[in-house]
């Protein structure tokens, strides 16, 4: 969920910044996922599965000034996982054959896309006019309710209706064309 | 160690991260990386003899133009390589375009009607220039690696070839300043081969040198 992402990653910039109680429950939350990710890729024989989890969350550790606040923490955090399992099959001798699959595999379908589309989203937003934008998240996003979001902007309430209206309908229209959607929330992941 | 054991260890004291700790890593690693290798080109091959007229002159800039682009598109590249979950497409489709910037310079050169055109690829160092190259950028190949050890690459034989591409661009950059060839075709056949070279003991070496 677009929670979820937002959940972790507020944890991880409280953690940067030298929150220890944030930061446990981080690790916390990112242990469960791990646990059933390496659990359905390692045999459980001698806990390989339970050591890939430690591994990961060390190199999380160790390795958490290379996250960058703009990009989604699941992603850098899979990224992560996915290196770890790499390494525990190397270690295991086997061939690495590790599918070329996604973070929805390590924080399932909903997570995954959903941080996708909330970056889509954003980008889409990022078109329209200052004051159309804010009115557009606070109604439509943040669930602010119409009268307050007149009574903030010093608009009529018809008017911040009206001002929604018109910039969800240039957004859908732009979305529509396919010119201007031409696939670039793909490049910059 | 059980894992809430090892969760309550790495929570305890956490320390802060400064914004921007591994911006400085890259500037003092490159900056060190930058000093030994001009260092090793004065000691080892010199300075070009005519340094204050070639600084005026067309070909001089075309080399340092051409090593940086690509030493700074091979930078750019690294700082997303060695972050998880980041996309390094874009920087490296970048490094194309110096290479034909310089193609087309060397073609313009080639197709003059009173081209020599042997020596416009061979000058006179060309038996040298590649070794040199890759001589010269040993100092910045192991900053690279230095400051890729402090992040997190999980392609290691790219992340390494691309460490290569930086060292190559930024070795051929302190070389320049050596050789006195001046012609595209030249430093588009030499300094690029030079340049591979590097990006190739990169990959190599990044398989296991990288691995964290």
């Amino acid at each position: 969920m677009i929670a979820q992402e937002a959940q972790y990653r507020d944890w991880m910039l409280a953690a940067l910044a030298g929150d220890a109680a944030k930061y446990r429950m981080l690790l916390a939350a990112l242990t469960r996922h791990l646990r059933s990710y390496f659990a359905r890729r390692l045999s459980d024989s001698g806990g390989a599965a339970e050591d890939a989890v430690q591994e990961t969350l060390i190199a999380i550790h160790a390795r958490r000034a290379t996250y960058d606040p703009s990009l989604p923490f699941t992603a850098w955090v899979y990224g992560i996982a996915r290196y770890k399992l790499i390494d525990e099959y190397r270690r295991a001798k086997r061939r690495a054959t590790v599918p070329l699959d996604e973070a929805i595999d390590l924080f399932g379908r909903d997570e995954a896309e959903a941080a996708t589309a909330r970056r889509d989203v954003s980008k889409l937003l990022a078109r329209l006019p200052e004051a159309k934008r804010r009115l557009v998240e606070q109604i439509k996003l943040d669930g602010t309710s119409v009268a307050e979001a007149a009574a903030e902007s010093g608009l009529s309430e018809s008017a911040v209706k009206v001002n929604v209206h018109r910039a969800i309908r240039s957004l859908t229209r732009s979305v529509q064309a396919p010119s201007i959607h031409d696939g670039d929330s793909d490049a910059d992941r | 160690m059980q894992t809430d054991e090892l969760i309550a260890l790495l929570s305890e004291g956490l320390e802060p991260v400064r914004p921007g700790t591994l911006a400085r890593q890259t500037a003092l690693g490159v900056g060190v990386g930058l000093v030994l290798s001009t260092i090793l080109m004065l000691t080892w091959l010199g300075l070009r003899p005519d340094f204050d007229s070639a600084m005026v002159s067309f070909g001089m800039w075309m080399k340092l133009a051409y090593a940086f682009a690509l030493a700074a598109f091979a930078l750019w590249a690294l700082e997303r390589l060695g972050r998880p979950g980041s996309d390094a497409r874009r920087p490296l489709l970048m490094l194309a375009l110096p290479v034909g910037a310089i193609l087309v310079l060397s073609a313009i050169q080639m197709m003059a009607p009173d081209a020599d055109r042997t020596a416009l690829v061979m000058g006179h160092s060309s038996d040298v220039c590649a070794t040199n190259i890759l001589g010269c950028s040993l100092p910045l190949l192991a900053a690279a690696f230095w400051i890729l050890r402090r992040m997190a690459p999980t392609s290691l034989g790219l992340t390494g070839a691309v460490a290569g591409l930086f060292a190559g661009g930024a070795g051929a950059f302190v070389y320049a300043f050596h050789c006195t060839e001046a012609t595209a075709p030249f430093v588009l056949v030499w300094y690029t081969l030079g340049v591979g070279l590097t990006a190739l003991t990169g990959a190599i070496l990044g398989r296991w040198l990288l691995r964290w």
